[in-house]
Parts: structure tokens; C-alpha cells; sequence
């Protein structure tokens, strides 16, 4: 593989990419979805993070404005700020979707695994095809040259046979193993963003389990950071370092994945813990649930988004102002009135904006 | 008839499917049986054959083999799988289909009242509207559905509500069997829970017996009474849930095990990979079907098929090395 990816790395910042204050409303018929209120995050290098929410709490869209391919009837505000080759710290959201530079970065710098590897390929090119596609666009147009290099990926994300199947077509494929293919076409760069959007939900437990060991694997090798969305707590829990817990387009809080699972403070990210049974655990008469349902983003009430389905909530604090994801002092991040900080923090809340 | 007792006995069940020639052994010779009351389990992976498993006992396919024995509320044994069409529509009453999508299960131009009451007009083209309404009400308050939206179409209802209807639906006719494929698979976490209280509460509250096919492992190990795993079409192990979670005694249970996802990144299980991909059912391996991704495989396994049997009190196995072998579960608290 081409090497000179991985020299130009900077060494004097370890952080990746940046997310500041990011928005991003949709006009529908009805009015303004404001589907995200402000996310808040950062990546650093070689690092996961796991981006946790339910369905419409605007995971997707927040991974899929880092690489501008939203929708047109999406606008999106705030900063994204990544450290790409060629460009330096760049704002993501400021460049031109169809243009050059983002070009650049899309797809070569920064890469996405989707959710359903049957939709994310043509039907109508094999699987070496496309695969290529990325080779000959960003690293050499010699076709003996870039099929040597399609074919080490493939190799490498597991695919037996990989001269073989490098002719065949995505229905001759597996879910399991187009999944590793979708992988490769991601890595075939060698990205130093790997976006993997819920890339395990559609395979079975097993396929699952392989899929996210050579992830694992694959990371260690390419030295990439990985922003990993999913709903999946079990899957979060054995593959990120750290953990973005959203609700309702924000995140609501965020720490270390030991952190997150030992002393969630969030009363929302406690019951999306408690509805998990763990097996091996006696069994409670009932699980822990949520009451109600995510409520719709439109013309939101002030006060915090969780307010309605909240055991904590403060009336007079929490249905008038909006909190802020604040540092308990040891990088866990809350935003909620009625958490009084992380057990682990030294008393020195101070905050985040 | 009283809680416990044998309500289904399924023997021997097989189901072919056959397709442009080929014949695909969709379910090859399951047994198993089902008291009042409990919940059973079935895992798998996809293309296992526990959904067509879940149809044959409720006859929605003609299976080319077996018996499923049913015990009436009277205490009589019936072969569902040898009477008429239409004695047999006498007993759908009593077992039920709870799906896994919620939409698309769902007819969307038929009011919410509407959708729950078919099953009554269907059974019951006697009974009065007024009865009928008040039924359909009575059923939609139980499974937490807001009365007043009723007239309403589906699309208006979340995943987890819609769930509730389907679940409404399936209770109408009081059931004393329910058959959930998959049915709380395609909802989110918080709303999962909801519904698996739900389904506990009703459970309790009309005695119902649950047939539940799933793929989460987490959820069938929180809901069951006693599971089955399934691999290509064959049941390869059937205990009490307890037992088969921390003393597994296939292989593929094992891995099944080790492959689950734990929300906890201090109690990560050591993973016991599979290798490759389920074979493919219209030509499956000699021997023992798991024997081209087993571990422990000896040279008899790819030849001689595994008996299925009891090899411990209520613990079913179908490996040739399930005694002299020590394979890992989980770890209970207790």
C-alpha cells in the first residue's frame, strides 16, 4: 500500500477531528426538524469513539455532515474542523459539497462504513470494481497497480479467495462478507477517520463477532480513529475507548467507556443501561424502561429535551433552561441539572463552553 | 388441564422447500415441547429455520413431516398437522402470531380499531359491533394504546406503539398460545424493555404460553422459561434457560454464547470465532451440520449424524463429544 498517508500525520496535535457546536435543521412540510441542537465532540488519534442514541437522535446525520454528503434540505451550522493533507485545519462544513476539496478528504482522509452492505453496493459492477473505484480516484490511475492494491485489502478484511470474488458480484456475496468488502473499499485509502455507521446491526451474532474483530485489528494496523454509531450497548462496550451519548440531537453525556458503563450519571443514559439485561445477571421482575417516546424535534419546549421522560427531573429548572454538557472535572461530561457530577471527579465542576 | 403441562408437543417436524429443482431442508426432524404457562425460547442464527419452525406449528406452511400435538383447554390431544382446513381454523383462535416488523405488518389503510377487530370479525361474524368495540377497547387499554387515537391509521403511531397493535391484535381473541417472531427485534432499546414488560404482565395476568423466536440472545436468556438453538434446520440443544446459558454442552452454543455483545467493558468474553458461514441448507455437510466450523470436530463427526438426546435431565444435545467436552457460558451471579 502507499505509505505516504501515514508520514504526514501531525505530530504536534493529537486530536482528528473536531465537532463544535454543530446544528443541523431539515425543512419538511410541516416546518423546521431541528434533528441536531449543538453536538459537541472530538476525536483523537488512533482513538473510538461510540456515538450512542436511539433511531432520530441524529447520529447519522452528525456522521454524515463530516463528510457533506447530507441531504440538500439539510443545513447544517457550527464547526467541523479536521486536519486534512493538503488543506490543514479545515473547516468541513465551510468547503463547497461538490467541490475539489472535500473531495479530497471524502472518501480518502475520512471514509464511512454503512449499515446495510446489500444497499451500499451496486448491483450492477463486481465487487473488485468497486472497490477500485476509491484506488484509481485518490491513489493511482495504473489499473495493474490499483488491483494489486483492491486485492491486499481485501485480503486483509478476511475475504478468502479474494482473486475470486474480486470478479463476482454482490449477490454472490454473504451479508457478512460484503460487510468485510464495504470494509475494504473504506480502508483501501487508508483513512485516518473511519466513520462505521451501525456497520454490525444488519449480521448475525456470530458474523457480528468477526466483523468487529477485524475492525479491531484492522485499527491497530492502520492506526485510524473510528467514530463507531450504533444503538448496540453490548457492542459499544467491547469496542470504543470513549462514549457520545445522545438524545433528541445532543449529546447528553460523554466519558470513557469504563466511565460511561460504571458510573452513568445521565438519567436517560442510566435507563438506556438499565433496558439492557445482562445475561447472567438475576432476573429483575421487570427491566428498567424509559417512559414514553422520543418526542418529535419540532418546536421543542424550552428546558432539556429528556424533561417529559425524566424520574429526575426539577420542575421550574429543567422545563425552563436548556443544560449544557458540562465537565465533572475528569472528562465526563453531563448535561443535567439534576446530576450532581461524576463520583470519580475531583469537586472542580467547571464549564465546558 | 393445569399450568405445566404439556400444552404443544411438536415431533419430528420436517419442512423441505422446493425451488427451481433443488429441494432446501428448510427443517429437518425437530422435536419439542412446550408446557402451559412458560415461555419458550428459539435462537438462531438467520436462515437457521426458526421462523419456518414457528410457522409449521401454526400451520401457516403444510410441513412435509411430523406431528404437533396440542392439548385442548378440555384436556383432548390434537394433531394440528391432520385435521381439515377447517377444524382447524377453530384452534387459530388459540395460538397467535405476534411479528417482527411493525410496519409492514400493519395493513395501512385500515383504522387501528379496524386492524384489531379483524380477527374478531373473522372468528366471531356473529358477535354485535357494540361487543365487538368495547372488546377492541378493553384490549388496547391492556396493551397501553391511547383509546381515543383508535380511529387513527398506523402511520400515525410509533414503532412501539404500532408493536402494541400487533400485540393488541394477536390478544383479541384470547389466545392461549402466542408465537413472537422476532417481535421486539426492530424496536430501540428503551422501547424494547416496554415491550417485553408488557409482554411478561400479560403473560401473568391470561396464563398465556409464548413460543418466542429470536436472534438477541440477551433478550431470549431475560424472557424464557427454556431454549432451543438451532443450526441449519436442526435443533442441536433444548434446556432450561439457566443451564443453557452457563453450562452449554454444543459447541455452537458455545460460540453462540461467546459472540454475544456484553454491556460492560470490564466482563468482555473471550470470543470462540466461528469460522466461515452458515452452509448452505439445499446441500448441507456430511455428518454432523456443524462439523465444517466446530472446534472440536473429530474425524467421526463429519460422518456419523449426532443423535439427538437427553444426556442430562431435561437437557437435550445433539454432538457426538457433548459429555467429554467442558465448554464455557456465562457466569451467574448466583
Amino acid at each position: 500500500m502507499e505509505q505516504d498517508v501515514k508520514k504526514t500525520v501531525p505530530d504536534h496535535d493529537e486530536t482528528i477531528i473536531e465537532v463544535r457546536d454543530l446544528r443541523i435543521n431539515i425543512k419538511v412540510d410541516e416546518g423546521t426538524l431541528t434533528a441536531v441542537r449543538g453536538v459537541n465532540f472530538e476525536i483523537k488519534k488512533g482513538e473510538t469513539l461510540g456515538l450512542v442514541g436511539e433511531s432520530g437522535c441524529g447520529k447519522s446525520l452528525t456522521s454524515k455532515a463530516i463528510l457533506g454528503i447530507n441531504d440538500k434540505k439539510c443545513k447544517a451550522s457550527g464547526e467541523i474542523i479536521f486536519d486534512a493533507d493538503g488543506l490543514g485545519r479545515v473547516n468541513l462544513l465551510e468547503l463547497d459539497p461538490r467541490g475539489k476539496e472535500i473531495r479530497s478528504v471524502r472518501g480518502k482522509q475520512i471514509s464511512m462504513i454503512f449499515q446495510e452492505p446489500m444497499v451500499a453496493f451496486s448491483p450492477m459492477y463486481t465487487i473488485g470494481d468497486q472497490i477500485n473505484e476509491a484506488t484509481r480516484l485518490h491513489i493511482t490511475k495504473d489499473k495493474k497497480k490499483s488491483k494489486e492494491i483492491s486485492l491486499d485489502v481485501m485480503k486483509k478484511v478476511g475475504i478468502a479467495n479474494a482473486e475470486k470474488r474480486y470478479n463476482q458480484y454482490p449477490h454472490e456475496f454473504s451479508g457478512g462478507m460484503l460487510q468485510r468488502a464495504l470494509i475494504a473499499m473504506a480502508l483501501v485509502c487508508n483513512p485516518k477517520l473511519l466513520i462505521a455507521d451501525e456497520p454490525t446491526t444488519a449480521l448475525d451474532v456470530t458474523i457480528q463477532a468477526q466483523i468487529l474483530e477485524i475492525m479491531k485489528e484492522l485499527q491497530k494496523d492502520f492506526g485510524m480513529s473510528i467514530l463507531f454509531i450504533t444503538h448496540d450497548l453490548g457492542v459499544v462496550a467491547g469496542m470504543c475507548d470513549r462514549v457520545a451519548v445522545m438524545y433528541l440531537g445532543k449529546v447528553v453525556e460523554t466519558g470513557t467507556a469504563a466511565d460511561i458503563y460504571a458510573n452513568p450519571q445521565h438519567p436517560y443514559t442510566q435507563g438506556l443501561l438499565g433496558s439492557v439485561h445482562k445475561i447472567g445477571t438475576k432476573n429483575q421482575d421487570k427491566l428498567f424502561s424509559i417512559e414514553g417516546t422520543v418526542p418529535v424535534a419540532m418546536n421543542l419546549p424550552a428546558g432539556c429535551g429528556f424533561y417529559e421522560r425524566c424520574g429526575k427531573r426539577i420542575e421550574g429548572v429543567c422545563n425552563v433552561s436548556e443544560p449544557e454538557l458540562v465537565d465533572t472535572g475528569c472528562g465526563h461530561k453531563i448535561a443535567c441539572f439534576a446530576c450532581t457530577g461524576c463520583p470519580n471527579a475531583k469537586k472542580e465542576g467547571k464549564a465546558n463552553e | 388441564m393445569s399450568k405445566g403441562d404439556k400444552i404443544l408437543d411438536a415431533k419430528n417436524i420436517v419442512m423441505d422447500f422446493h425451488s427451481k429443482g433443488v429441494t432446501v431442508h428448510a427443517v429437518g426432524d425437530v422435536s419439542f415441547s412446550v408446557n402451559e404457562g412458560e415461555t419458550m425460547g428459539i435462537v438462531g442464527e438467520s436462515g437457521c429455520g426458526k421462523t419456518t419452525l414457528g410457522r409449521c406449528i401454526v400451520r401457516a406452511y403444510e410441513p412435509t413431516g411430523g406431528q404437533v400435538m396440542y392439548t385442548t383447554s378440555e384436556g383432548e390431544l390434537i394433531d394440528f398437522l391432520k385435521i381439515d382446513k377447517k377444524t382447524m381454523k377453530q384452534y387459530r383462535k388459540e395460538i397467535q402470531m405476534i411479528f417482527q416488523d411493525p410496519y409492514s405488518s400493519l395493513d395501512p389503510r385500515m383504522t387501528v380499531l379496524d386492524i384489531i377487530k379483524e380477527p374478531l370479525l373473522a372468528n366471531f361474524p356473529d358477535m354485535k359491533k357494540e361487543e365487538m368495540e368495547k372488546r377492541v377497547m378493553d384490549i388496547a387499554a391492556k396493551v397501553g394504546l391511547n383509546t381515543t387515537y383508535l380511529k387513527r391509521y398506523p402511520h400515525a403511531f410509533s414503532g412501539g406503539q404500532r408493536q402494541r397493535i400487533g400485540i393488541a391484535r394477536a390478544l383479541v381473541l384470547n389466545p392461549r398460545i402466542i408465537v413472537c417472531d422476532e417481535s421486539v427485534s426492530a424496536l430501540d432499546v428503551s422501547i424494547q424493555a416496554q415491550v417485553i414488560n408488557l409482554l411478561h404482565e400479560l403473560q401473568k395476568e391470561f396464563g398465556l404460553t409464548y413460543l418466542f423466536i429470536s436472534h438477541d440472545l440477551s433478550v431470549v436468556e431475560y424472557i424464557s422459561d427454556r431454549v432451543g438453538v438451532m443450526y441449519l434446520g436442526k435443533m442441536v440443544e433444548f434446556a432450561p434457560t439457566k443451564k443453557l446459558f452457563s453450562h452449554p454442552m454444543h459447541p455452537y452454543t458455545e460460540s453462540l454464547l461467546s459472540a454475544v455483545p456484553v454491556a460492560d467493558p470490564t466482563k468482555q468474553m473471550e470470543r470462540i470465532p466461528l469460522e466461515g458461514e452458515i452452509p448452505n441448507p439445499a446441500n448441507p455437510p456430511t455428518g454432523c451440520y456443524f462439523h465444517t466450523r466446530c472446534r472440536y470436530c473429530t474425524e467421526r463427526c463429519s460422518k456419523e449424524a449426532p443423535e439427538y438426546k437427553e444426556l442430562e435431565p431435561e437437557h437435550f444435545v445433539a454432538c457426538h463429544r457433548a459429555q467429554e467436552l467442558k465448554l464455557k457460558g456465562f457466569d451467574y451471579d448466583d
